[in-house]
Parts: C-alpha cells; structure tokens; sequence
C-alpha cells in the first residue's frame, strides 16, 4: 500500500492533449445551429411585435411590447386577412395530405413490384422513374403547364397533388425498393404456404416491415407539397385555391409590407412541418440508414 | 401424410431448363433427400413442389391429388426455410400460431395444437420470444414447429441446417431424423451436403444441371453409382477416378497408363471394359479398398505421395496415380511421407469402371 501512494505521488497528471479536431467539430455545429436557428428565431420575434416596432433601426432583439395581435388576427375568420389565411392553410393541408396519400398508395407497391418482379422493361421503368430526379423541378414547368391545360386541370387542386406526386415517387420508390429488396423472400414464400395469398403474404408481413420506409415517403412528400411555391404559383390564380406559400407573398401590398403579419403567417407555416418532422425523425433516420444498407 | 409424384417437371427460364424432366416418387412417410451441388436445381424442384414458382412443364401430385395449379396455401404442405423465415415481428407463439390463423380456426383449437407443438419441439419456453432473441439451433426449432402446426400432407424442407454451426448441426440431424421417426412424416429434404442426405434420408435424387442423376436408397448409391458424377459425389473422401486406356493382348484385357505401367483386369472386369464406347475406360476406386504397399506386389500399380493427412483416427493420404490424385485410408500407425514412391493395390471386387466418354458405369453384361 505504501508504495502505491508513494508513486501516486511521484507521478504528475498529464494533461490531455487538446482535441483540435472534435473541437472544429463541435464550433462547426454551433455555427450551423446559429445559421438555421437564427432567421427562425427572428421571424418569432418579428411576429410578436407591432407595426411600427417591427421596422425600428437598430432592431430590438427583445420587443419591448410584445403582442399576439398579428397572430390573433391571422386566426380570425371574421378579419379578411384571417379568412384569407385559414383558407391558405386548410388548401395546403388538403393538397400536402392527399399527396402525402396517395405517393404512399403509389410509391409501395410500386417499389414492391420493382424489387420481386421480372417484368420487361423493368430496368429502364426504374431508371426513368430515377431520371426525373436528375433535373431541377423547375424544368418541367411549361409542359406540365400545357398538360394540366389540356386536362382541364388548371386552377384546381388536382394539378398539384398530381405534379408534386412525380416529384415525391422517384425518391420514394427507390426507398422502399432497397427496403423490400433487403426483406428475404423466404418470409413472403412461408406465408403463402402458411395460406396467405400474395397479396395478405405482402400486406400483413413484408409491409409492416418496411415502415420506416413509409414514413419517410410519407415526411418527405408531405414537406415537399407542403413548402412548394413555383407550381403552386403558376397553376393557381384564384385566391380561393391558392396554398400557403403563394398566399403569404400576398402579404407584400403596393405599398406597405405587413412584416410582422409574415412572420407570424410564415411561422404558422414552419410549424405543422418541424412537428411532423420531430415526431417521426427517429423513423426517417432508420429508414435512410436501413433502406440502404445491404446484409 | 401422402405420397408425392413428380411426372416430368420442367422449369424453364428463357432457353435454360434449370429443372429437365424430373420424375420420382416419394413413398407415403418415406424420407426422401435432393441432393447436389449448387445450381443443380434442387432448391427449383422443391420450389416447384411447394408451388412457389409457376411449373413449364409435368405433374405433381400429392396424395391422390393433382396440384399442378395450386396455390402453395392449398396444397397442404410445409416448408423449412434454410435461415428459417421466422415472422421478425411477432412472438414464437404468434409465429407458430399464424397458419392456423390463416386458415381461421377458433382461439382454442390453435392454442392446443401451438402449445402440442411447442411441447414435442421441446420450446415451451420460449413461446413469449421474439426470433431475434432466440439462437439458431432455437430458431430452427420454432421454423419446425410452425411447420409441425399445420399437420401437413408432406414436409418441405430446404436446407435447414446450412446455417448452423457444425456441432449443432449434426445434433439438429438426428433430431430431424426422429422427427421423421415419431410421425412417420413424409419429408422432401434439399441438401448440398451428401452426408446429410446418406445419413437421414431413404432415398437419394442426386441432382446435376437439371437432372436427375439417380434415385435410389443411399446404400445403392453409395455401392452402385450411374456414372462417373454421383460416384464421385456420394462419398466422403471422394471416390478416386483415374483415366486409363483399356488394351486387349492375347485374350487378355489390360488398363494401362500414359505413365507406363498395366492393370489386369479379372474377367468381370475385362467385361465391363470391353463394353465401352471406346477403349477409354475410367478406374474408380473408393479410400476403404485400395492398399497401400512399400514394395511392388503383383497386380499393383506405382504412385507417388502428394499429402498425409493425420486425422488421429485414421490416415487420409493423397497419392498420384497415372497423373490422378487417389484417395486412400490408412491406420494410424503406417508411416508414409510427402513425396515418397509406394504401390497401390486395387480391390478388383469393389473397383468400378466408367465409360471414358459417356461417363456412364460400365456393367457386366
């Protein structure tokens, strides 16, 4: 025992070598939460605030008279900003739901029909299903115009949900087709014996497996319908269509620009999106990782 | 249980027939064994039988049925898989209960027959597990139970010890066998393993490249092979097969090698050489009847020892014989080194012969 105290104290504690590495890291992150959180923060902010104190300079970082009136009034039916508003959001809702639907209608047993059926023509079908994600969304914007004039389907919700439809699938699809591809066969084939038909095999064992997958087809088409802008813009023209994020640039007036009103509409916004996506992250990173890992 | 019998299967993809007109018939409660080496089209058939992939061409009937065009759920079998294809998300007893869910029986009934099974698998207690938490040896229990459930016609079984380590397996062997045992169950078992398929089974179909090669019980096989590809296939050390050139001299039938040194034949023998398509003829020879000599003894031929391998029990040594290797067991205690010059004796009662271009086994006439 002695000895042991003895070169306890001869022994000085080193000192840990700073990490530089974990240490950029960890200012890296800082930066990027400032630089995300940040602009949200101030849209609160700017929201919680009166006319006149919204455009005062230099900014007040806390409002010195903070007040719920912008969204108050955005929630009033009876104030024609507030119709206009719910409307907005109820047309948003509708268009992002029922995409969010039917992409998950599609988008299953399509991947599924990818991943154990040979059929001619598959290999190219996936790769122009791919294809579509290779060009910028904006490209497509006149000839989906001139087809959704030529279905009579200008100016209805219908445009979007089938527009935003082919933006959502491709991902989706090959999502759930890594999925389905890593569920062995072996489990539908035991079914079937078992007196499942291909369809209840399909329904009641492969696809309660692949649930990640499907909540994130369901997340990503969702948010993607829900925050879309161009086609929006350019397929809607009455105001009783129009979704949120084509409704809330009506907020800039000729002459005046009701900031704190956009903010709080625009926060309004941010919200359904960062809660569906808090609920169900822990899903959507198990679908990413999973999906795309082969055993 | 039922007989099964395959008339003729065929399947095709595109041009390739990876099953050719396949036809056996396995005996009500008989054990039978498909056997072969990869892509030989053992797992095809089974699949065909099962009814999970749609037939080309040719009948099977189970019982007195014909079930060609059934759906796997109604031809009343059951199949286990080789990583067991156990139901990941519900518990053992869920899984075991799931066919007979299927075919809606009421709640009583499959709570007796799933705990009747679970008792004979010797897995009571782990009827509230999930798979994941189970071994291997436990989840190929739980995949015979869900099989057991059903009461089916015949058992499908496709590999089902391939995956587990080689201790288990062999205990997982002879619990099958007293599966089999115990209920007089008729099994269609696939196997690349040859000596799963001698010990366990009746009857062997060895397979290759879409055919069927042979179809008789392993002690036939073992002692009579058709031809040169299950002779060297049933049987471990393999059999030996040496080429060698049949030569008549003066009434009397040789083999001899490229290397120089003569064979006779008995007069069995000398038949069944003389029966060839051409004068190639093919020596096979099994490790238990060839001797091995230091000095030349009559009617033994010269090699040269490749390897020795020591197994404790017995001696396995690798020799070269006319450019071929021989397998050949020794006891323990014989001395023989790499490299060194030895004669080998065959037994001209237990040797065969092949046909050197059709590989067929020659026979007396």
């Amino acid at each position: 025992m002695t000895s042991m105290t003895n070169t306890a104290r001869h022994t000085r504690p080193r000192r840990k070598p700073v990490d530089g590495w974990r240490w950029t890291g960890r200012i890296f992150l800082v930066l990027m939460l400032i630089y995300t959180v940040v602009p949200m923060a101030w849209m609160l902010i700017t929201s919680l605030k009166g006319g006149f104190a919204a455009m005062m300079y230099p900014p007040q970082w806390i409002p010195a008279e903070p007040t719920l009136e912008n969204y108050i009034r955005l929630l009033d039916p009876k104030d024609t900003i507030g119709q206009d508003f719910l409307r907005y959001f109820w047309n948003s809702l509708w268009v992002s739901t029922t995409t969010t639907i039917l992409a998950v209608f599609v988008a299953v047993p399509a991947a599924y029909a990818f991943s154990r059926f040979r059929f001619p023509g598959r290999n190219f079908l996936f790769f122009a299903v791919l294809l579509r994600n290779m060009f910028p969304a904006v490209i497509f914007l006149v000839p989906l115009f001139i087809l959704m004039r030529w279905l009579g389907l200008v100016n209805t919700h219908g445009s979007l949900i089938l527009t935003y439809l082919t933006f959502g699938l491709p991902l989706a699809i090959w999502l759930l087709k890594g999925f389905y591809d890593n569920i062995p066969i072996q489990l539908e084939q035991a079914a079937r014996i078992d007196g499942a038909t291909r369809f209840q095999a399909f329904l009641l064992i492969v696809m309660p497996l692949s649930t990640p997958g499907i909540i994130a087809t369901a997340i990503y088409s969702f948010i993607g319908a829900w925050n879309e802008f161009i086609y929006a813009a350019t397929f809607l023209n009455k105001n009783e269509q129009m979704t949120l994020p084509v409704g809330i640039q009506r907020f800039f007036s000729e002459n005046t620009t009701d900031w704190p009103g956009l903010m709080a509409a625009s926060f309004m916004m941010s919200v359904p999106v960062v809660v569906l996506f808090l609920i169900l992250q822990k899903y959507f990173v198990r679908a990413l990782t999973e999906g795309a890992v082969k055993h | 249980m039922a007989e099964v019998v395959l008339k003729d299967v065929v399947k095709t993809y595109g041009n390739i027939y990876a099953v050719n007109n396949v036809s056996l018939t396995v005996a009500d409660g008989e054990f039978v064994a498909l056997v072969g080496p990869s892509g030989c089209g053992k797992t095809t058939t089974l699949n065909l039988v099962a009814g999970l992939i749609p037939m080309s061409g040719g009948d099977v009937m189970i019982g007195d049925r014909v079930v060609t065009d059934l759906d796997p759920k109604d031809r009343d079998i059951a199949m286990v898989f080789q990583n067991y294809a156990l139901y990941p998300n519900k518990s053992v007893y869920k899984n075991l209960a799931f066919p007979l869910q299927m075919r809606k029986l009421p709640k009583e009934e499959i709570d007796r027959k799933v705990q009747a099974a679970a008792k004979v698998l010797d897995i009571t207690h782990l009827l509230e597990r999930k798979p994941r938490e189970l071994s291997g040896g436990q989840q190929q229990r739980v995949a015979l139970g869900r099989a057991l459930v059903r009461d089916p016609k015949v058992f499908l079984m496709d590999e089902p010890l391939s995956n587990l380590d080689a201790k288990l397996r062999v205990q997982m062997r002879s619990e099958i066998k007293r599966f089999h045992q115990d209920l007089k169950a008729t099994i269609i078992y696939v196997t690349h393993d040859q000596l799963e398929a001698v010990t366990m089974a009746d009857k062997m179909a060895v397979m290759n490249g879409g055919f069927l090669q042979q179809y008789d019980t392993p002690a036939n096989v073992f002692a009579h092979p058709v031809n040169m590809f299950v002779a060297s296939f049933v049987g471990s050390p393999a059999m030996s097969l040496i080429p060698l050139t049949a030569v008549t001299r003066g009434g009397e039938t040789l083999l001899t090698s490229a290397e120089g040194w003569e064979l006779p034949l008995s007069p069995a023998n000398a038949r069944k050489a003389l029966s060839a398509k051409s004068d190639k003829v093919v020596l096979g020879a099994r490790h238990s009847t060839v001797r091995l000599h230091h000095t030349k003894v009559p009617g033994s031929v010269p090699g040269k020892v490749y390897t020795v391998e020591p197994t404790g029990d017995v001696t396995f040594a690798q020799v070269f014989v006319s450019s071929a290797i021989l397998n050949i067991s020794l006891g323990p205690s014989v001395q023989i080194r790499p490299d060194e010059n030895i004669f080998i004796e065959f037994d001209q009662e237990r040797m065969h012969l092949f046909d050197g271009e059709t590989e067929m086994a020659l026979k007396a006439v």
